[in-house]
């Protein structure tokens, strides 16, 4: 078996294991540890002895085992300690009641929920998915976001005793709770998809790893609720942007904007994909920001040019976000649409509004929008200061030239 | 043992690394795509050999707010862009963990094969510092 595969398989495995290590013995934080080393064992002994005829079961045996080990050693350190052992280890348990074993997928679902607990800060929620879901290692987490590994390892093993302290039970939220920290959920893998696809700096093949592993992640969840239309949306907007990709930049690294994109190398199989789930998901009742987002970047990806762009309907979607989202960045994309359908006078109108907002006033992409519809007006010269006012406020070294370009144009 | 290998640079180069063109020439697209290609693969052999802990390269001068050098009405000073155009400021880093010092000395030397215009080539230069160790069992 290919290596790839073999890998897809165990990571695959990596949270259905782990919830049936934690459903069965709890323990969160070392079985995590256990189930690391049950990976890694399968990892090096199956390729030499073959994949055994229950992967899962395998795996499940082992990280048991392992969990038993390492509870026994903790034990002993406590009672060395003079503290009362109070951990039943696993050995010693009955085995599981029947109506303590619910679909697996329960497990993967609770998983997530744990690892994305309010209690922790979005570094360490993402770390934890990552590790603890996504089955990646801490060396290859701690590559993906460019820091040393020790500091990762810290950041995993502080949100693993959080989450102990905090005796967070292993079972799905109850009522209106559930639907709140699914949201979270859902906007850690939305942040985890972002740092892959936003990102310029650093080396980029690992990056772009990042959005595959939130779109595996995504279609993981869409999988367990298929019925959710956020996640849904969520997974077709992830789909819809990264089909974008292979045009968002040219031979040289530089940044080609929509409008300019070579639309034969977008993805088609990830646009219909995208498009799918959404014209799937709309109608099913409460759309929420997702979805209005997907609907948006579907509405783009099915424009076979950039003049085709149905702008109108793009306006009224931003209109729609408008109404659920106070975020300036929504506002600031509603300005673009309102442009192209009435004008860049109309747009800059509502970019005047915006630039009473701190939030945005001083991020380069309202200058650089302002540049845009300068430039689409006409007026070269407030357009090129703008650019240059946009470039001085980036940190990025693409957009800066991008940005650096654009100014330049002007002035030939 | 670890080494911190420094590289410096003025806005002046950041300018031109940026494609504004202000008083020297600016990178062209294949200039820049060059040296990120080199970084890339810079980085990915450190990475692969194990010596890398960690790399990071800074913003723009301009971009740095300096703290202290005295107080007004009882607040340290901050100064935004403390710096001239000219002037070379700590511009990168790379933390090293290898076997010697002149094997961080090597791994600096790699960094003058970096693509370039000539007019940056010709200045470039890296420092090499050990990082101050403090080991518990050094007590006697």
């Amino acid at each position: 078996m290919p290596d790839i595969e073999l890998e897809d398989l165990l990571r695959g495995l990596a949270p259905q294991v782990l919830g049936a290590v934690v459903r069965h013995y709890g323990h969160f934080d070392t079985a995590e540890d256990a189930v690391q080393e049950a990976l890694l064992a399968a990892a090096t002994q199956w390729p030499k002895d073959g994949i055994p005829d229950n992967p899962r079961g395998w795996l499940i045996t082992v990280a048991s085992r392992r969990l038993t080990d390492l509870l026994r050693s903790e034990q002993a350190r406590q009672r060395r300690e003079d503290t009362v052992a109070r951990w039943t280890l696993p050995g010693q348990l009955l085995a599981p009641a029947a109506d303590r074993t619910p679909a697996e997928s329960d497990d993967t679902l609770i998983l997530l929920f744990m690892c994305c607990h309010p209690s922790l800060s979005p570094a360490s929620q993402i770390a934890l998915t990552l590790r603890a879901v996504g089955g990646l290692t801490t060396a290859e987490i701690a590559r993906a976001f460019l820091v040393p590994e020790a500091t990762m390892t810290r950041r995993i093993s502080r949100a693993k005793q959080r989450i102990k302290d905090s005796g967070i039970p292993f079972r799905i939220p109850p009522g209106p709770e559930r639907a709140e920290r699914l949201g979270a959920v859902l906007h850690v893998l939305y942040l985890i998809f972002n740092e892959g696809y936003a990102s310029t700096s650093g080396p980029t093949l690992q990056r772009t790893e990042l959005s595959a592993e939130a779109v595996r992640l995504a279609r993981m969840v869409h999988r367990l609720l298929p019925d959710d239309g956020e996640v849904a949306g969520l997974l077709a907007l992830m789909l819809l942007t990264d089909a974008r990709r292979p045009a968002r930049t040219g031979p040289d690294g530089d940044l080609i904007p929509m409008a300019e994109q070579d639309r034969n190398l977008w993805n088609a199989a990830y646009i219909a994909e995208g498009v799918a789930l959404i014209t799937d998901a709309l109608p099913r009742g409460a759309t929420g920001p997702y979805q209005l987002q997907a609907a948006i970047a579907a509405v783009h990806g099915e424009a076979p040019t950039a003049e085709a762009t149905d702008w109108p309907q793009i306006m009224a979607l931003y209109g729609l976000l408008m109404r659920i989202s106070d975020n300036p960045m929504v506002a600031l994309n509603q300005a673009v649409a309102v442009a192209m359908v009435r004008g860049a006078r109309a747009g800059l109108d509502l970019l005047a509004e915006l630039e009473a907002d701190e939030r945005i006033a001083e991020d380069h992409r309202l200058h650089a929008v302002r540049a845009h519809l300068l430039e689409m007006t006409g007026d070269r010269v407030a357009a090129h200061d703008c650019y240059e006012a946009a470039a001085r406020r980036t940190t990025s070294l693409p957009q800066q030239r991008y940005l650096h370009a654009r100014a330049a144009r002007l002035t030939e | 043992m670890k080494y911190i290998i420094l590289t410096y640079a003025s806005q002046q180069d950041y300018d031109g690394l940026a494609g504004k063109a202000s008083g020297k020439s600016a990178w062209s697209a294949q200039d820049f795509a060059a040296l990120r290609a080199f970084m890339d693969k810079f980085n990915k052999d450190l990475e692969e050999s194990g010596e890398l802990v960690e790399t990071r390269g800074l913003a723009a001068p301009v971009h740095t707010r300096r703290v202290g050098g005295g107080l007004h009405k009882g607040v340290p000073v901050v100064t935004d862009g403390p710096y001239a155009e000219t002037q070379e400021v700590l511009a990168g880093y790379w933390v090293v963990e290898c076997e010697s010092f002149d094997r961080a000395t090597e791994i600096a030397a790699g960094l003058g094969k970096a693509p370039g215009p000539e007019h940056v080539a010709a200045r470039a230069f890296a420092d090499v510092r050990p990082i101050a160790e403090f080991q518990a069992d050094t007590e006697l």
